[in-house]
């Protein structure tokens, strides 16, 4: 724990700096952008999941009073994209779709009505395909091919088994012998369902054509940079030829940080040299842009009677859908979870299917991995007689033991965090029948990657604040606090400029856990360069060294001598004639060292043993900030994303068609998020044990909140009614089935990916 | 084709052209301009789209523009004066009550008719008043604490 008076601007609530904007209805998203000429983009779905597309017909469309263009794949340069090293997908397909809801053609009209009947003017023939939607039946050979050129993509990897996109392993210890030397081994397949990541905002954004060419976009984006390469890459133009300006963005929580259907409206304003704004309808944000896709986790671990994990062997099946298009990583590397555990065999396997491909989500595959471990956690504890508290405090990862990634662990507070939810919870507790008490302990590490920042002295002493980042949840506001902090100036004195890709340094995505973290550091940083500019500027002004000056509110001044000295106004009207010129402090990194996020949750529920339905009765979570730049904020996070994963847990299971992989619940009618009414009041306790690194000591936030809910929400029904539910959602018609004693079949054959492998 | 339609908003007549088939939503973003009012869905699921129809809160995509010619509409817009935000806008600005900010002015306007119909209303009853209203960002929390607040306000000075 740490003291907090040494702050004069960090640790106190501020108000967003953009909240004005948006209580008044004011900011301004990028379906909110109306240009003169404008025209409206729709899109034509494939209603096949893997067909060839024998010929397409757009005649009749472009025909139509009011169309101005009409493009499909073949208009596009034949280059395929990815969302990483693989480049495994064409921005819209040019012979074979795969899967239901892929968009074949796009048609720019006067208006969204126009555009809409030009759609269905469109007729398509297409020619069938073997198809797979099953992961684990797509893994056999003989399986249909989602991909059956998969070898020859740039960027293809080395991988085992039938389609396979990508193979993630580590590996530490002799894992066998643990085995074979543990007292107890306990095995678990758990199964995470289909989540869709329920922004709020639709996709949206408008394209436009500068009068020299450049192509303008106004896009709702959490990686402007992200938009621009990917945008570069299937226009086949030089970046230098795009300009992104990220509009305000309407929620993503991953599902924005990559391009998007950017290049549709961008090819129809290029064809018609007009404006065209593309906003997605709620069926088909869920249709046609990657949620995440259900998990398979397999977990074992040997473990000694005193409750020591000696050893753990993770398997993940992770359905990637048509396209890898969130990256291959699924969270396998937290299978070991916040425990130190001497010996492991991690392995994920990305597997094609012929449905809507996976996007990423906050901490992409960590909550469902989270679910698996923390769910056999309390199975193992329950198997040795030992209360779960107590098995997670004693296999708990300290200062200095080594990470999955093999990075020393470095102070702290995931031991507080524990401690404080056993106090708040006051655990252990009797509790009365069809009750029951659950915990999860989840485990992220702080985002890199990137980062840029430059500071300018304005005539009045206030500041402006350039990065390259977008807004994400309050992050700008967060930005401006460590930069006042930094520099001794009031949070109202600093003005976070809006930018875009023109005028904005290079930097990283908005996601992660990464913005505060790493591009905070950057602010830090630059504001600390500002400070030393200011400093040899009133060294030379008042004619004293620099080592004899101080920095505060607003002023350097002489240390011996506090009524000598120059304020930041004094000092900007000074830089014009002096030999440095105006003042900028300027700072960038590319990555920042590993500092882990620890936090412990746990829920209280209540069982209704005739229906199955649970009862969120108290969630409580204690979460290790380092220390809270903006509380109010930090809070804002931790709910959210708590409430997010009380969402994974009970309600949100998003259906695809077993034939077909349709999306079968595409809208938010059917696919169930939180409602203020279904929810308790959310429990917070701030840990701050400040970090090594990190502006000001402080650590990510955002995304572990989201991860615990499944797994305490689980185990606390364990605990009210004794059962185990090893699938998601925990919903009433899966717990009553428990509870009559019908689990769901979770299939899963590790012997024949052990054997793969030559593991025997 | 397009229609002339007078409509009431924020205490103003404003002379439109709109199509039959507008919903109230459409008229109000394309037409009036006033883009404040959000379509998360267009489907009545969300929210994001309330407006007040003669003081009562409707999701403004389910309502036909053409029938609410003799309505009082008003929208986020329409909230705030020369003197300064609502009790409730303020309010939001002060507990933190928002995030990526899209799903707030039709929280607003859900919570500014609630509360003028309830000014006593229990944390149990402004869950119910805005469940119909979608947040993926705060979790809520800070949302019914700012609008406890706003009640809290409106009744001293009323």
């Amino acid at each position: 724990m740490t003291t907090t008076t040494q702050f004069k601007v960090l640790e106190q609530n501020h108000p967003r700096v953009d909240a004005y904007e948006k209580v008044t209805g004011r900011a301004a998203y990028a379906s909110d952008v109306y240009l003169p000429g404008m025209l409206a983009c729709k899109l034509l779905p494939s209603e096949r999941n893997h067909a060839r597309i024998v010929s397409i017909d757009t005649g009749a469309a472009a025909a139509l009073p009011g169309v101005r263009a009409v493009v499909t794949g073949t208009d596009f340069p034949d280059v395929r994209f990815g969302s990483g090293a693989l480049r495994d997908r064409y921005v819209m397909p040019r012979e074979v779709v795969n899967f239901v809801g892929e968009p074949i053609a796009a048609v720019a009209a006067d208006d969204e009505a126009t555009a809409q009947e030009a759609i269905e003017l469109i007729k398509v023939e297409y020619e069938d395909i073997p198809s797979v939607v099953n992961p684990l039946a797509a893994m056999v050979d003989g399986a249909a091919s989602v991909h059956p050129d998969l070898e020859s993509y740039e960027g293809y990897g080395f991988t085992l088994g039938h389609n396979v996109s990508t193979l993630l392993d580590a590996d530490r210890g002799d894992v066998e012998q643990a085995f074979r030397d543990a007292d107890v081994v306990v095995e678990d397949v758990y199964r995470s369902q289909g989540i869709n990541q329920g922004f709020l905002e639709p996709m949206a954004c408008v394209a436009d054509v500068e009068p020299s060419g450049r192509l303008v976009i106004y896009a709702s984006t959490q990686g402007p940079y992200q938009i621009r390469a990917g945008l570069a890459a299937v226009l086949e133009m030089p970046v230098s030829r795009i300009r992104i300006v990220p509009m305000e963005l309407g929620g993503g929580f991953g599902a924005k940080l990559r391009l998007a259907f950017e290049a549709f409206p961008a090819l129809l304003a290029m064809r018609t040299g007009r404006p065209v704004k593309l906003v997605n309808t709620r069926e088909e944000v869920f249709t046609m842009n990657g949620p995440r896709l259900p998990v398979t986790n397999y977990v074992r671990s040997g473990v000694m009677n005193d409750g020591t994990i000696v050893a753990r062997e993770a398997y993940t099946i992770f359905d990637v859908g048509a396209y890898l298009g969130a990256g291959p990583n699924s969270g396998i590397g937290h299978g070991i979870g916040a425990y130190r555990i001497p010996n492991f065999r991690l392995r994920s396997y990305g597997v094609y299917t012929n449905k809507i491909y996976v996007g990423s989500y906050r901490a992409s595959g960590v909550a469902d991995m989270t679910f698996a471990v923390e769910s056999h956690m309390d199975h193992i504890a329950h198997e040795i007689g030992m209360d779960p508290y107590d098995l997670r405090l004693h296999n708990a990862l300290r200062e200095g033991d080594v990470s999955v990634s093999g990075a020393v662990v470095p102070s702290n507070g995931l031991i507080e965090t524990l401690e404080a939810i056993k106090e708040t919870m006051e655990w252990p507790r009797q509790l009365e029948d069809g009750h029951g008490l659950g915990l999860a302990l989840c485990e992220w590490r702080s985002g890199s990657g990137p980062s840029t920042a430059a500071i300018s002295i304005n005539d009045d002493g206030t500041v402006s604040l350039l990065t390259g980042s977008t807004d994400i949840s309050g992050s700008d506001t967060s930005l401006a606090a460590i930069a006042a902090e930094a520099l001794g100036i009031p949070m109202s004195s600093v003005i976070v400029a809006k930018r875009d890709t023109d005028m904005a340094p290079y930097t990283g995505q908005s996601g992660g856990s990464r913005v505060v973290y790493s591009q905070g550091t950057a602010v830090q940083r630059a504001a600390e360069d500002t400070v030393q500019k200011l400093m040899a500027l009133a060294a030379e002004r008042l004619g004293v060294p620099e080592d004899a000056l101080g920095c505060e509110d607003g002023r350097v001044y002489v240390m011996d001598n506090e009524p000598q000295g120059l304020t930041f106004v004094q000092l900007a009207a000074a830089s014009i004639t002096s030999r440095g010129g105006p003042i900028i402090g300027t700072a960038a990194l590319s990555s920042m060292p590993y500092t882990p996020v620890f936090a412990a949750q746990a829920a209280e529920v209540k069982v209704d043993r005739d229906t199955g339905q649970i009862k969120l009765l108290r969630y409580v979570q204690a979460q290790d900030v380092g220390v809270a730049i903006n509380p109010m904020a930090v809070e804002g996070q931790l709910d959210g994303g708590v409430v997010q994963g009380i969402g994974r847990a009970l309600t949100e299971d998003q259906q695809f068609d077993p034939d077909n992989g349709a999306v079968r619940n595409p809208s938010f009618a059917s696919y169930l998020m939180p409602l203020a009414i279904d929810l308790p009041e959310i429990e917070d306790v701030l840990i701050r044990v400040p970090a090594e690194d990190g502006p000001f000591g402080a650590r990510a936030v955002a995304e572990p909140p989201g991860f615990g809910p499944p797994a305490a929400i689980a185990n606390a029904v364990y605990d009210a009614v004794g059962v185990r539910v090893k699938q998601l959602p925990l919903s009433g018609e899966r717990v009553l089935a428990a509870l009559n004693g019908e689990y769901d079949d979770i299939p899963f054959d590790v012997e024949a990916l052990r054997l793969a492998e030559g593991i025997i | 084709m397009k229609q002339p339609l007078t409509l009431k908003i924020n205490g103003e007549n404003r002379l439109l052209l709109v199509e039959p088939f507008y919903s109230l939503l459409d008229c109000l973003r394309d037409e009036a301009r006033l883009t404040g009012s959000k379509k998360g869905c267009d489907e009545g699921d969300c929210g994001a789209c309330t407006v007040l129809l003669d003081g009562k809160p409707v999701t403004s995509c389910l309502v036909l523009a053409h029938s609410a010619h003799d309505a009082e509409i008003t929208t986020i817009e329409g909230l705030a004066d020369v003197d300064g935000l609502s009790p409730v806008q303020k309010a939001f600005v002060e507990h933190g009550g928002l995030q990526c900010g899209f799903c707030i002015p039709g929280l607003i306007m859900s919570a500014t008719g609630f509360l003028q119909a309830n000014p006593e209303p229990t944390e149990e009853d402004v869950r119910f008043a805005i469940g119909g209203n979608l947040c993926r960002c705060t979790g809520y929390n800070r949302v019914v604490e700012a609008i406890m607040a706003a009640a809290a306000e409106m009744r001293e000075s009323a």
